[in-house]
């Protein structure tokens, strides 16, 4: 497959993993690794002192994968900007997955936070890949403002409607003069194929693995999904016609 | 007696606070490799975490990775 390029930097795999809701950390890891992927996605919370927890990255091969920390939680530019602070430190590394979702009952990202936060994040050297709604207004912003990315949702987060969001993301493709991740909602196989034919430049996908009853055999599924939407996409797509175009020639039939 | 407010707790130590991060990082059972602390909205960088002097009535974030999407 071609190279999917963020920020300079080179990957092979276009699915990104999200690393919630797995039932284990060894089932996290075990679909980590069978999907391919080279981008996972964390969390920041705070430490429950009382009830000590075992490092859940001490489940992954560190070296081999971009750890991108996420700010969810963050309910306005000022907080995500904590958080990316924070990840910072913990990382060593610049790379930050924005996320600013002050409504709990859709996990909407708010527009006007989250591009606020972005051009503060980019003057601090951030390399930022905001998740956002399908808006292609905002997404051109955000890439003029600086950011590596767009990550525009095809669904809510966690919903596994599948892709929504359908004439926006169009727009957002064609626009696009940064990678377009198409985040949240994806809860198939066939959805991700569909995302990448459309011309998504990768996906993220984290519920429909981590709650699957296999989650390696199903970051799989999605990592074939991906690849064969990404070449389906690449190798030219046919043509959508409301009538019959034969397949068959239409002479030498045997009658007379 | 001496308290830290850790996480929005406030946490009391009878015998006196620890005197720096990893020692509170040790007390409460915490791998000092796995948390980012913040104290009053500064961030600790890691290896800062042995020679940062803490003071009572601090308040103290400790955060670490989970997962997330």
């Amino acid at each position: 497959m071609d190279k999917l390029i963020i920020a300079d930097r080179e990957f092979n795999s276009r699915l990104l993993i999200g690393t919630g809701k797995f039932a284990s950390c060894e089932l996290m890891a075990k679909a980590i690794v069978k999907s391919d992927t080279e981008i996972i996605t964390v969390a920041l919370r705070r430490v429950d002192i009382e009830n000590e927890n075992d490092d859940m990255l001490s489940a992954i091969d560190r070296s081999k994968y971009l750890l991108l920390p996420n700010t969810s939680g963050a309910r306005n530019a000022e907080e995500a900007i904590r958080l990316a602070k924070l990840a910072r430190a913990a990382t060593q590394t610049n790379w930050l997955k924005l996320e600013v979702t002050p409504d709990p009952y859709y996990l909407l990202p708010d527009p006007v936070e989250t591009l606020k936060a972005a051009k503060i994040l980019v003057k601090d050297d951030f390399i930022v890949m905001p998740y956002i709604n399908a808006d292609p207004i905002l997404a051109k912003k955000l890439e003029d403002s600086g950011t590596a990315t767009v990550m525009p949702l095809a669904s809510p987060i966690g919903s596994n409607q599948g892709i929504k969001t359908r004439a926006a993301l169009e727009i957002i493709i064609e626009q696009a003069n940064v990678p377009v991740i198409v985040d949240a909602g994806l809860g198939l196989p066939s959805h991700a194929a569909d995302a990448m034919e459309m011309g998504a430049d990768a996906v993220l996908v984290n519920t429909a693995i981590a709650t699957a009853s296999n989650p390696a055999e199903m970051a799989i599924a999605f990592k074939l999904a991906v690849e064969a939407g990404r070449k389906a996409y690449i190798f030219g797509l046919s043509t959508v016609s409301k009538r019959a175009i034969p397949s068959s020639p239409l002479t030498g039939f045997l009658r007379d | 007696m001496e308290v830290l407010k850790i996480n929005s707790d406030d946490k009391e130590f009878p015998d006196g606070i620890p005197h720096t991060l990893t020692d509170l990082l040790e007390e409460i059972g915490i791998k000092q490799e796995t948390v980012v602390a913040e104290i009053d909205g500064k961030i600790i960088d890691r290896k800062n975490f042995a020679k940062t002097q803490l003071a009572s009535n601090q308040s103290i974030e400790l955060v670490r990775f989970v997962g997330g999407g």
